[in-house]
């Protein structure tokens, strides 16, 4: 109602789309396609995978139908964690340690607790499971004990009846601890063992990996041209708007149900039940709609959970811990700093002989995510080329700073930085175009990647490349750029390719899970544990999945994501809400539709190739017979099941550490981006103008969406290659922990970002075909920049990110005054 | 202290600190949901409300200085003709990711279109991003939200020269 006084179109292309007037059925099939045999086959869920992958017809996934969330945002009724704060609860926040590294005594609560409102502090005592929450490694408490290791740590929970109170608190709670040494450089860290951030250990290294492939010095034999550098890159910090929050409420349903900021809702169930030593069937944790997570509320948000538990543990009351921006940003694990040292060489006829590379990460304070971060850069470090010579050998150090973490690329914008700078410097040598360079090596359908694993199928960035280089008008604008190196302003055009395996890596296990349920009614509700944290997969993708298989209109659909409450679908990272995370909705959904099959063809006594379901109606031999609604009452009054799951368990192949060699990824997205920018060589300014994007990610299903993060992603990458930069003081400090001093992309810098050329190169196992693509615009963007850069100036820049001064100093010997 | 100014359209009389920033007495004391916390530092613009009219972040204002004026959120424009197409707009560009800048974004946009609009002038490229500069998006929906604005000018300014 009040849509339609608004003048918004409530449903926007979707309900023309989906419930059409045309009684002709767009078949889904060809008539002689379906061969399954009884229930047990089509329920199979590669069968129901196969079956809609090879579908000939799709009436909605691949549209651009609007998202269901966007109304409900803009008008300010989607609630996110503390929207959902009420009258009387309490309030908490984390008190945080000030120095780097301590050996710790105690924690001085009396101060605090003398602050009229102050009712608790709970620290590490407190806790009546264990002080654990390392995800790689068993290393890192909820609350520091024993140990400081960096500053910003959490070490206590300060409980109180208003924010004044707790504010004033938080400040006062003091440490006795006995300062230690500290190690800020990763690179001193690794040789050092006479300091140690562990001391379980032996040294400063968390975790190593390696890949020996071929023979690298005969690799290098071969080679005409061989380029050598180091590189160096940065913290990034994912600045979500919404800072981290969790709201935990005892004996809701008989359980302690918590609201967090989180994108791994059964993640935190296992971390809030561990810490609190209760069966996870005690635990119930929702993500309602979360402001941005990126990666970063996957690391942190089990923590915001598990320490807003114990305080409505404790306390036996509603608690609502609150990080502000600056806790936010001194304590939530960062994207991966990285020194790369990278050795590469080619023959004459553009061929990739050899690759030598080390990859140092600083891991900070404790693993996290660490040693999962830098296997995936490890196993990338070729790029999306065939190499058949290779030793990579990585590191993840500790060191007395912020823990590093996951971020929107996980590993990959490092990494792709260096191997696509040396790309373009091989070509330069070669005198070789840098796409014909890429060209000549870029993975194909049947080629090894980096660990030796063929890729059968789905490799589509030889034709994304093509196709990029002819629509971005690359020769033209490389050649024309290239002799225009005068004056002030500077032009350059710069490529860059990326590749990014999906799911877990190895044989870690992957999985996908939903519910659904259609009602007497005709609606159906999906539960999935997949979040809305902005990229829109229960928002758009989902609802199309689900509208597509079962024919039913789409506005009947209702996505409920980021429950407990709903099978465990696996994280909302990996860019895989719409591709892993969704294989599960595409099971359920098929199987639901499978058994509305068998029943019309019964009902009707025809075979059931002649039956149709779609746009919200029945056909057989396209003639409609009813409707959805009308289809869904008589199911049940014949005693249909219309309630499925769909469970789907990734299958993975076996990978030796020792060399680094065997399956790596099930499947992997590609992307090739095209950049032009402008450098003004008097400020040191790069302006980025104009991104070209092409991707191979499997089937689209909405491409709108997928443009949108897409150009979320190309922002990020501008902000990680050109202004965003953590600073740490010399006791390991973040100084600029604010949006004063942090500085993001804004309006200002948004260039002209092209349509993306998507290559449909389908994944077996993926809903329709699709791949991730959430990550992927961010990972070749500070490569495609820097060789940009390089074009326009003459002068490459190793070290991210290119600011004021680095491009200046560069400028000036390049280009005089 | 007790103030008294108009949410919305409507008189409201608070009990508020003395130093209480408006962005806690609208999303503590008076229900507002749609007024976000993103940096309580004037940096990020999800709290931005408007006051008489122009958009100003609720964080850096005192409830004690909108004393006497028109405070207006997105929850008082719902029956807005100009707001309606707008977040149509912002509907049909997927102008909106997670949406926690959203509320902000669209007041900033909708104070902005409003005053070109009344003014029948057709407003540069460079003066748009002026208006919208200040919200921050992490998401990266600037170019959708540049459009929705576009599409809107472009309908109620059709033969208005541009400036």
């Amino acid at each position: 109602m009040e849509a339609a006084r608004l003048g918004i179109s409530k449903l926007g292309g979707a309900d023309t789309l989906c419930r059409g007037s045309d009684p002709v059925a767009a078949r889904h099939f060809k008539v002689s396609s379906i061969t399954f045999r009884g229930a047990v086959t089509a329920e199979d869920p590669r069968s129901v995978l196969r079956r809609w992958l090879e579908a000939e017809t799709l009436l909605v996934v691949g549209r651009s139908i609007e998202r269901a969330d966007s109304l409900e945002k803009a008008l300010g009724r989607a609630r996110f964690v503390e929207d959902f704060l009420e009258e009387g609860y309490l309030v908490a926040r984390l008190a945080l340690a000030r120095t780097p590294h301590a050996r710790l005594k105690a924690v001085k609560c009396s101060p605090a607790l003398r602050v009229s409102g102050v009712l608790r502090v709970l620290t590490h005592r407190d806790i009546p499971g264990e002080n654990q929450v390392g995800y790689a490694i068993p290393d890192q408490p909820l609350l520091a004990e024993g140990k400081v290791r960096y500053y910003g740590e959490p070490v206590a929970v300060v409980v109180g009846r208003d924010p004044d109170a707790v504010n004033e608190a938080v400040d006062l709670i003091e440490l006795e601890a006995e300062p230690l040494p500290t190690l800020l450089d990763p690179l001193e860290a690794m040789e050092r063992r006479d300091v140690l951030v562990h001391d379980a250990l032996d040294s400063n290294i968390a975790f190593r990996t390696r890949v020996r492939k071929g023979d690298v010095e005969e690799g290098f034999g071969k080679a005409d041209v061989v380029v050598e550098n180091t590189y160096r890159t940065h913290h990034q910090e994912h600045v979500y708007l919404e800072p981290e929050a969790a709201l935990a409420i005892p004996d809701l349903e008989n359980r302690i149900t918590v609201l967090a900021t989180i994108q791994y809702p059964h993640l935190g169930q296992k971390i809030v039940s561990r810490v609190l030593g209760l069966p996870a069937s005690y635990v119930k944790v929702v993500a309602p709609y979360i402001g941005g997570g990126f990666g970063g509320k996957d690391d942190e948000g089990p923590l915001v959970a598990a320490r807003a538990a114990l305080a409505a543990y404790h306390l036996r009351r509603p608690v609502f811990l609150y990080y502000t921006r600056e806790d936010s940003i001194q304590v939530h694990p960062k994207r991966e700093a990285a020194v790369i040292r990278y050795k590469s060489g080619a023959s004459r006829d553009g061929r990739l002989t050899a690759i030598e590379v080390t990859i140092v990460h600083d891991t900070g304070a404790y693993a996290n995510r660490g040693p999962f971060i830098l296997w995936r850069a490890t196993m990338h470090s070729s790029g999306p080329y065939y190499v058949p010579n290779a030793k990579v050998d990585g590191y993840c150090v500790y060191t007395n700073k912020v823990p590093q973490g996951s971020f929107r690329g996980f590993g990959n914008p490092p990494v792709h930085f260096a191997v696509e700078s040396q790309m373009d410097q091989l070509a330069e040598k070669l005198g070789m175009d840098p796409v014909e360079f890429r060209l000549i090596n870029l993975l194909r359908p049947g080629n090894e990647t980096l660990t030796g694993q063929v890729l059968e199928s789905s490799v589509g960035i030889h034709e994304a490349l093509r196709r990029l280089a002819a629509s971005s008008g690359w020769r033209a604008k490389r050649q024309e750029y290239g002799q225009l190196r005068a004056g002030r302003f500077r032009r350059g055009i710069g490529v860059a390719v990326a590749w990014h395996g999906n799911s877990t890596s190895r044989g870690v296990p992957d999985w996908s899970n939903a519910y659904i349920h259609v009602a007497r009614d005709g609606s159906v509700s999906v539960y999935t544990g997949i979040v809305e944290m902005g990229q829109g997969s229960p928002s758009s993708s989902h609802r199309q999945l689900v509208a597509e298989i079962l024919g039913c209109p789409i506005d009947k659909i209702r996505i409920v994501f980021g429950t407990t409450d709903a099978p465990d679908s696996g994280a909302t990272h990996a860019s895989r809400g719409t591709s892993v995370g969704a294989i599960g909705i595409v099971v359920a959904a098929g199987r639901i539709r499978s058994r509305l099959e068998s029943f019309l063809s019964e009902y009707y006594g025809v075979e059931r190739d002649r039956v149709e379901m779609s746009r919200g109606q029945v056909f057989v031999d396209g003639e409609v017979r009813m409707s959805w609604e009308e289809l869904v009452a008589l199911a049940y009054s014949k005693g249909v099941d219309l309630s499925a799951t769909g469970y789907f368990f990734l299958p993975k192949g076996t990978f030796n550490e020792e060399v680094g060699q065997g399956f790596a990824y099930p499947a992997f997205s590609f992307i090739a981006v095209v950049v032009e920018i402008e450098v003004d060589t008097c400020t040191g300014r790069v302006r980025v103008l104009e991104v070209h994007p092409a991707l191979a990610i499997g089937k689209v299903v909405n491409p709108e969406a997928v443009k949108t993060q897409v150009e979320g992603a190309v922002l990020q990458g501008i902000g990680y290659a050109l202004m965003e930069r953590l600073v740490f003081s010399a006791d390991g400090k973040i100084v600029n922990d604010n949006l004063t001093d942090y500085v993001i992309p804004t309006f200002h810098e948004v260039p002209a970002i092209r349509d993306a050329i998507f290559v449909e190169d389908l994944w077996e196992f993926g809903p329709f075909g699709a791949k991730g693509v959430g990550e992927m615009a961010l990972i070749p963007m500070p490569a495609a920049i820097a060789n940009a850069m390089s074009h326009a100036l003459g002068a490459r820049i190793l070290e991210l990110p290119a600011t004021l001064e680095r491009v200046y100093s560069i400028a000036r010997q390049t280009c005089g005054g | 202290m007790r103030v008294a100014f108009n949410l919305n359209g409507r008189r409201v009389e608070v009990d508020v600190e003395p130093g209480e920033i408006l962005l806690d007495t609208l999303r503590l004391r008076l229900d507002v949901r749609s007024v976000k916390r993103g940096c309580e530092r004037g940096e990020c613009g999800a709290c931005t409300v408007l006051l008489d009219g122009r958009p100003v972040v609720s964080c850096l204002l005192l409830t004690a200085q909108v004393e006497g004026r028109e405070v207006t959120t997105v929850e008082g424009l719902r029956e807005d003709e100009l707001f309606g197409e707008l977040v149509d707009e912002f509907n049909k560009s997927f102008a909106v990711q997670c949406g926690y800048c959203a509320p902000a974004m669209v007041l900033t946009s909708y104070a902005f279109v409003k005053r070109v609009v009344e003014g029948r002038s057709r407003p540069s490229t460079s003066e748009i991003l002026k208006a919208v500069e200040g919200n921050l998006c992490r998401c990266g929906t600037y170019p959708r939200v540049l459009r929705a604005i576009s599409r809107v000018l472009e309908r109620r300014l059709p033969g208005e020269p541009r400036r």
